[in-house]
């Protein structure tokens, strides 16, 4: 099976230390993806690599069926490639409403003069629409981003991701400070997303990818140390080791 | 879609009315048009306080509504200022050398005219011969054309270098500040071609109008500063709101995050950079004419961190408090300046308001920021939140 991304041999060192090691790993089109690891082990610097924020020392990434290299690209040409990222701390635009959160990032023409002249349609009011309602923001639209609460938040920050219709959502720790039934609603809100687009979901909580159901892949020190379902990599001595034996000691 | 846009941003239509009304006011108070309770050189301050609220506002978009924190856009300011004043001397001076030369019985030589013109202008600085930077100053559409093009083009440069290498904040602050200290630190050079610290002067003779008495042209002056303002304000209203004015704003608040959704920030940054310094130049350009002067003591640093202090005490991120800001402080400091406030006698010592006018200022700039963080147009905020 062709391949979405491809990330082979590569590294990445700040100062000396090695965050990223020899790091190769791969994703389908269509999956949901968990990516653990204990702190330093990579997984927000293997996130900086795909979108362009910082540039590998040695290695190659490879991105969709033309097989183009997304080293060089600027962050917001790797973004209109279709590589959607999500933060840990929630960032959406605080004193702007849901709509124009949504709207901001709704899959349209980005360059300054087609957003001058843009105008407001009623196909995009109703992808906005169908956005909202999926991350259950419908009666907030006209509501500042300011107003919400932690866990609206973070699924706006995930709406407007899927507003940016990617190819592949990069989701670091959404169900950070989050109750269980919001994090319930962000585990199907995820799940549905994966059904069309690679997901890939980096998480410290255990729980919360065991409720993911899907392929694992363990970083440690910058490189896989194991990859499969969670029962799989769970039982792996190295892992237990490295990650588990120190938080379920 | 001009309709929609007007009708979602209702305080765009108050705005204009109210300029409307005070154009109206002043008009019918002048000594030109009307009752003659407004002095000429009365209705000149209110013609250029319009071209600094004109300025204001394109400060509040560059800084307030797309963080950039320029301090170098009263260089383009005096840009546009050098442009039109090149044009007013030069054909001001042409008229009298012909008018002079025109006495004589030998007709003079297109060289001997030139000769003149030159020694008339650049003598002062020990020079006759015309700078290549005056190649234009014949023509008017030309002149106006360098009003537009050099501040646009300046800024477009600039902003390409600055923004490319991501430079932001603090550091590009202080690049603007650069930019315009070395502008006017070359123009007080006397080879600088612009006649050095002696600058353009006599900019208020309109050539062509001769007989018409300044209380008429500072009154049409006036006018075209209120309309200027009128379309500016509209123009950056309609920047600032729908599309533009989210993605405008998101890269203040988080430059990262618009990168990732796509939006290719730098260029955002060089078009509102670039647009706000092309209408300094025409608020420039409006404005040394009614001043009459211009040298190179108007782009010092000092000028353009006055605009943000405007901006800041009228309140960053609405167009109206830029205005306010503007407007409110720059009549106060020449009412204090000018001797207007009486001298305070604490007996031990006097305090004379030409001296501590500017520590009024640095203090109320800190308070304000302090305290008032959204300044004076914050107050409209609460008083329309007030409301049921």
């Amino acid at each position: 099976m062709s391949m979405l991304l491809e990330v082979s041999g590569v590294s990445v060192s700040f100062d000396g230390f090695r965050a990223i090691n020899n790091l190769s790993i791969n994703f389908a089109p269509a999956e949901l993806r968990a990516i653990i690891g204990p702190n330093g082990a990579g997984k927000t610097t293997f996130m900086d690599i795909v979108t362009g924020k910082t540039k590998p020392d040695e290695g190659h990434v490879i991105w969709g069926d033309k097989n183009i290299s997304l080293l060089g690209m600027s962050e917001s040409q790797i973004a209109r490639e279709g590589i959607g990222r999500k933060f840990q701390k929630p960032t959406v635009f605080e004193d702007q409403t849901v709509r124009q959160n949504l709207a901001m990032a709704l899959k349209n023409p980005r360059g300054p003069f087609a957003v001058l002249t843009h105008k407001k349609t009623a196909k995009n009011a109703a992808r906005i629409e169908a956005i909202a309602e999926e991350i259950g923001l419908l009666d907030s639209l006209t509501r500042p981003a300011e107003e919400l609460s932690h866990g609206q938040k973070q699924w706006l920050e995930i709406g407007m991701l899927l507003a940016q219709d990617p190819r592949l959502l990069l989701v670091d720790e959404p169900a950070a400070g989050m109750t269980v039934e919001e994090r319930e609603k962000t585990t199907d809100i995820l799940r549905r997303a994966a059904e069309t687009r690679a997901v890939v979901v980096v998480e410290h909580d255990m729980e919360f990818v065991r409720r993911l159901n899907c392929k694992v892949t363990v970083l440690h020190e910058g490189s896989v140390l194991a990859e499969g379902n969670l029962d799989h990599v769970t039982s792996n001595q190295q892992v237990i080791d490295v990650y588990l034996g120190r938080s379920h000691a | 879609m001009r309709k929609s846009f007007l009708s979602e941003n209702p305080s765009v239509l108050w705005f204009i009315a109210a300029l409307g009304l005070f154009t109206l006011m002043v008009t019918l108070l002048s000594e030109a048009t009307g009752a003659g309770l407004i002095s000429t050189s009365f209705v000149k301050t209110l013609g250029k306080t319009l071209c600094l609220c004109l300025i204001a506002i394109a400060m509040d978009v560059v800084w307030g509504y797309c963080g950039i924190l320029s301090l170098g856009h009263f260089a383009f300011f005096g840009i546009g200022g050098y442009a039109i004043g090149m044009w007013l001397m030069y054909a001001r001076t042409e008229g009298i050398v012909l008018e002079s030369l025109s006495g004589q019985t030998i007709p003079p030589t297109p060289q001997e005219i030139s000769d003149a013109i030159g020694n008339q202008i650049f003598g002062v600085v020990g020079s006759s011969e015309f700078p290549l930077i005056w190649a234009f100053a014949d023509s008017l559409v030309l002149q106006l054309l360098m009003v537009v093009l050099v501040p646009g083009l300046l800024a477009l440069v600039f902003g390409w270098l600055a923004f490319r290498s991501r430079v932001t904040g603090v550091y590009l602050s202080i690049l603007t500040q650069a930019m315009t200290l070395a502008l006017s630190l070359y123009l007080f050079q006397n080879d600088s071609g612009l006649r050095g610290n002696n600058g353009l002067s006599g900019l208020q003779n309109i050539p062509g109008f001769e007989s018409t008495p300044q209380s008429t042209i500072a009154i049409v002056f006036f006018l075209i500063s209120a309309a200027a303002l009128g379309a500016g304000y509209v123009f950056f209203a309609w920047i600032v709101s729908g599309k533009m004015g989210s993605v405008i704003k998101g890269i203040r608040d988080n430059e990262a995050r618009v990168r990732f959704l796509g939006y290719h920030v730098e260029s955002y940054k060089l078009f509102v950079f670039t647009i706000t310094a092309v209408i300094s130049g025409i608020a420039g350009a409006l404005y040394y004419p009614q001043a009459g002067i211009i040298n190179p003591g108007e782009i010092a640093p000092i000028a353009s961190i006055y605009l943000a202090v405007w901006v800041a005490i009228g309140g960053r991120g609405r167009l109206y408090g830029a205005v306010i800001g503007a407007a409110f402080v720059s009549l106060l400091s020449s009412w204090f300046t000018g001797g207007g406030a009486p001298d305070i006698n604490l007996g031990f010592y006097t305090i004379q308001w030409t001296d501590w006018w500017l520590v009024l200022l640095g203090v109320s700039f800190v308070a304000v920021t302090l305290l008032f963080p959204k300044g004076i147009g914050g107050l409209f905020d609460y008083l329309v939140r007030k409301q049921p």
